[in-house]
């Protein structure tokens, strides 16, 4: 019962509510010494905000120890899950590290097909032709027709 | 001359071939940028705006106009299709129309979204020339205070959109408004938990945020769960909207429209907050109340009029203020002194011909959006029979493209990502994303209006209840709230009997 | 599977050629052959804006003097910091420059003491497009003059307002040094500044009674006055601006503020090296003088005034110094 997902919520809310009040809020925001209200102070709605969350999250703790029923579809492990949500945590860092380095296109390249390989994709061919033509069709789009600045990486540039 | 007359008049200036072509060419524009998720309805007329400043006045102002309005339907389709809106007007349509797909409804989701954009949009411009002159006047009655009050007003949208549990709900609304305060401080220009970092200064970006929110989480869900959707057939169905459902929403479209004319009036507010109230208000008044978020076709219809309805109505501060609405009007305002017009009350009596030539063209562009649109659904509905195998990979690819788009900034694609991570912990516990989001665009705006008023009245919070709007909203907001309190006392209670029932 | 073995072969061939020019490029013979591709112009604001508008209309004339496309990019957020940081940090190879503007680079610098940057980052080659600034009240006001707005500050307290486009603003400058100028001793405290989100906003709240008055570029209020909304009560210029009907800074004999003035300028990194910057100075002094874009630029209520790239430097700086001096002297200096 106390593993529900109203508990769980609850509590990292209460957490994150804590951690606001006592060092994010105190480190985070600069309020000036001159400030003559306390309402007018860039910290006030912040606590505000945080002191809210600290209630919500107390009350859905204590809802989640009356809950009849956890209403939230479970997400079941399957084999290998835990392995791809890493490695996807890990293309999605390198996507944005190799931009400004490789250049919007190749990097785009190169993460449409580990993400094809990622979620299994049944059409490995179409995938990596797509993999070819979605970025460079994206890029004349974008750079040709709307003038924009598309990085474009320190080695190969495109016209 | 009365008013028949000047809509003569302005006709004459319209019915050329080049305001037609402008317009029709406007549309097609803005439909296609607007599909294009990072290419904002803003940015669409903002590259737009270079091109007319060697048309006629009247035909460069209806071209912008033209993408103005496509933009803003066009913004849905990938809404639909991908749960990746294109402009953040569209957010809102998410909530039901991606389920749609999901049910096999493309078509009729699409669909459904055009009818109502385009009858949103007439009623909208028949607003905008019959009641200009009053809703101005009403619109320069709104200071902070006023804002303030409507802003707690919205926030109680929370509530509809929250699902199972308001506490859950709140919960998700409750971050949305504290990472809603990171960047710099309003009054002071401090710091806000931007670890000094000048991208953070800015504050979150709320394209990539949104994108984030939504799509991200999908790409991870499925990567969880490769084969689970396998089985799963997205293709676009033949069905087709029919004139039955379209009947069956109208009185929703009528109500949709009727708040996007009224908060589009408003200069500062915008058509997203619009189509989320549009949305709440459909949803607690339907008989189909429990469908709602579960691919229920009054939720499209009801999104769309509410942003769509904005669209003619933030005309109304611009023409008869030479106030812009939101930062598309600002461009558009732009145009207007390329030409040496200055948009505000002596226009009307300065260069009426220009003044009622524009409303023609706005009644004929809701034509043109309905015919171009209908073609651009069924082009690009064919998104819907793509293989999840390549479909996945490639809207993650467009998301970034769109992401950095919007600012031109790495940085954001880090953002949407992050964002993503945090949708999927909260799919997994859970928690709605549509209170986050409702938080993130209006907490910047209720706490911005508070201090203001606060710097007004030098503290005193007295303020707040200075005249009739203000008490306006303080009433509907407290009768809403004892709505909600007592409609969730009488779920529990009809829990507790049938769970005593049980044993 | 002929095809794709070709693609192998290339590939490196590719890199290797890519590489090579890449090393051209950023050895010496940068100027003989400059600019060899498409120059990035940064915006540190928001498609549609005042910058943004007036970069783009430059940008005609002036990428036919380059002989490039010149690509505008949007960087907007924190006043124009994100955008700044971004051509601060770039390769001074003269393929990234900043439409630099009143906001980024003399009043933020000297209000900001957080600014991840400041002026001496960047190098300046030219100042193409001057904006009088008008001060102006809601047209149905009794105040009629600065002297009423300042009589009626010191009689009471606390009642008169200025709204902004947001702290650090040329719009929250302007207003604190026009008080200042005629005769309020601490504007900081007398008069009280009210932050809205955006030029846009500013003028609305005055409209709508939020604040009493606001200092902008004349060309945002040129509508507003026309259509008899706002009424004028100064203009920092020496000359009178066309549709305003308000006395100069002469008139009233405040020479001082007429270094209270918008504009717009390019900048690159500070590095930059001397012959881009006098190639940049060239283009820019016959872009100025196409005859489309000065009636484009001047339609919408600014002043075409081109400076060298040295003349820039001396203007922005004394600039910089009068507003630092000020701030300081008002302690509106924005700390942490």
């Amino acid at each position: 019962m106390l593993n529900n997902s109203y508990f769980s919520t609850g509590l990292a809310s209460l957490i994150l509510s804590l951690f606001l009040i006592f060092v994010a809020i105190p480190y985070g925001v600069t309020a000036p010494s001159n400030v003559t209200n306390i309402v007018l102070s860039p910290v006030f709605w912040p606590e505000v905000l945080s002191i809210l969350l600290g209630i919500t999250g107390i009350a859905l703790m204590i809802s989640g120890r009356s809950a009849v029923k956890d209403s939230v579809a479970e997400l079941l492990p399957t084999k290998g899950c835990y392995k791809r949500i890493a490695l996807l945590a890990v293309l999605m860092a390198v996507y944005v590290a190799a931009i400004p380095w490789l250049g919007l296109v190749w990097t785009s390249m190169i993460s449409f097909v580990a993400l094809a390989i990622l979620i299994k994709t049944s059409h490995p061919r179409t995938a990596l032709i797509s993999a070819v033509i979605i970025p460079l069709v994206l890029y004349m789009f974008f750079a040709h027709v709307a003038g924009m600045a598309i990085p474009q990486g320190e080695f190969l540039r495109l016209p | 001359m009365t008013l028949l007359e000047n809509l003569a008049a302005g006709f004459e200036l319209v019915a050329n071939f080049e305001s037609v072509f402008a317009l029709a060419g406007g549309v097609l524009i803005g439909v296609i940028a607007g599909a294009i998720p990072g290419l904002s309805a803003t940015m669409a007329v903002a590259l737009t705006l270079p091109f007319t400043f060697a048309m006629q006045p009247i035909t460069g102002i209806l071209l912008l106009l033209g993408v103005y309005k496509g933009g803003i339907f066009g913004g849905s389709i990938p809404a639909i299709l991908i749960k990746t809106p294109g402009t953040p007007a569209s957010s809102a349509t998410i909530l039901d129309g991606h389920p749609m797909v999901k049910n096999g409804q493309a078509g009729k989701a699409l669909g459904m979204a055009l009818w109502a954009s385009c009858t949103a949009d007439l009623i909208s411009n028949l607003a905008l020339i019959l009641f200009a002159g009053w809703l101005a006047a009403f619109a320069l009655k709104f200071g902070p205070p006023e804002f303030f009050t409507l802003i707690l007003f919205s926030l109680t949208i929370i509530a509809g959109v929250s699902g199972d549990s308001l506490l859950k709900g709140i919960v998700s609304a409750l971050f949305g408004l504290i990472l809603a305060t990171i960047g710099l401080d309003l009054v002071y220009g401090t710091n806000r938990f931007t670890l000094n970092d000048p991208n953070l200064m800015g504050g979150l970006n709320f394209i990539a945020v949104l994108i984030g929110l939504f799509a991200i989480p999908e790409i991870l869900a499925m990567v969880w769960n490769p084969k689970s959707k396998e089985g799963e057939t997205q293709n676009l169905g033949k069905e087709w909207v029919t004139f039955a459902e379209y009947k069956r929403c109208f009185k929703t479209i009528v109500r949709g429209s009727f708040i996007g004319v009224f908060l589009g009036s408003i200069p500062g507010i915008g058509a997203a907050p619009s189509a989320f109230l549009s949305y709440s208000e459909a949803r607690r008044k339907s008989p189909n109340k429990e469908n709602f978020g579960k691919g229920e076709i009054e939720g499209v219809a009801a999104s769309e009029s509410g942003n769509n309805g904005v669209a003619g109505a933030t005309l109304i501060p611009l023409l008869a203020l030479g106030i812009p609405g939101d930062v598309i009007t600002a461009v558009i305002i732009g145009a207007f002194m390329v030409h040496n017009l200055q948009p505000g009350p002596m226009m009307f009596l300065n260069s009426p011909d220009i003044i009622y030539g524009l409303f023609m063209g706005l009644i004929i562009s809701s034509v043109f959006l309905f015919l171009i649109g209908s073609v651009a659904i069924r082009a690009f509905s064919y998104v819907a029979d793509i293989p999840r195998g390549i479909l996945f990979p490639a809207v993650m690819v467009l998301c970034v493209y769109g992401c950095y788009a919007v600012n031109n900034n790495i940085f954001d694609v880090g953002v949407m990502f992050a964002m993503g991570w945090l949708g999927y912990v909260m799919l997994c516990k859970g928690i709605p994303a549509a209170p986050f989001l409702i938080a993130f665009i209006l907490g910047p705006l209720l706490e911005d209006n508070f201090r203001q008023s606060m710097l007004m009245s030098g503290g005193s919070a007295e303020i707040l209840v200075r005249g009739p709007i203000t008490w306006f909203f303080w009433t509907l907001t407290i009768i809403t709230i004892v709505a909600i309190i007592r409609s969730g006392m009488g779920k529990k209670k009809a829990e507790a009997v049938e769970h005593g029932n049980q044993e | 599977m002929y095809i794709p073995r070709i693609a192998k072969n290339n590939k490196p061939k590719l890199i290797i050629a890519a590489a090579m020019s890449a090393v051209l490029l950023s050895s010496s013979v940068i100027a003989a052959d400059y600019p060899s591709r498409p120059v990035n112009m940064i915006i540190p604001y928001g498609p549609g804006g005042a910058t943004d508008i007036s970069a783009r209309t430059i940008s005609e004339p002036l990428s036919k003097e380059v002989g490039k496309p010149l690509v505008m990019v949007n960087k907007a957020g924190a006043g124009g910091a994100i955008g700044s940081v971004a051509v601060q940090n770039a390769k001074a190879d003269g393929y990234t420059l900043l439409f630099a503007r009143v906001g980024t680079h003399t009043v933020n610098p000297a209000m900001k003491a957080t600014l991840p940057y400041k002026l001496e980052d960047f190098r300046f080659v030219g100042v193409y497009e001057i904006n009088p600034v008008a001060c102006a009240v809601k047209a149905d006001s009794d105040i009629n003059s600065m002297e009423d707005l300042v009589a009626q500050a010191k009689a009471k307290p606390g009642s008169v307002s200025y709204s902004s486009s947001g702290v650090g603003s040329l719009l929250h400058l302007a207003a604190a040094m026009v008080l200042k100028e005629f005769g309020l001793e601490n504007p900081v405290k007398q008069a009280t500044h009210i932050p809205m989100k955006g030029g846009g906003g500013a003028a609305t709240a005055v409209l709508t009674g939020t604040a009493t008055f606001l200092c902008s570029n004349s060309s945002s209020l040129a509508s507003f006055v026309k259509n008899k909304q706002l009424k004028p009560l100064l203009v920092t210029t020496a000359e009178p601006v066309a549709g305003f009907d308000a006395p100069t800074s002469k008139d009233l004999g405040k020479p001082a503020l007429e270094q209270l003035v918008g504009w717009t300028g390019i900048a690159g990194p500070d590095d930059l090296p001397d012959d881009i910057a006098a190639s940049w100075g060239k283009w820019l002094a016959t872009a100025t003088s196409n005859k489309e874009f000065k009636e484009k630029m001047e339609a919408r209520g600014s002043v075409i005034r081109l400076m060298s790239p040295e003349e820039s430097k001396s203007f922005i700086n004394a600039q910089y110094k009068q507003f630092k001096a000020l701030v300081d002297e008002l302690g509106m200096r924005v700390e942490g």
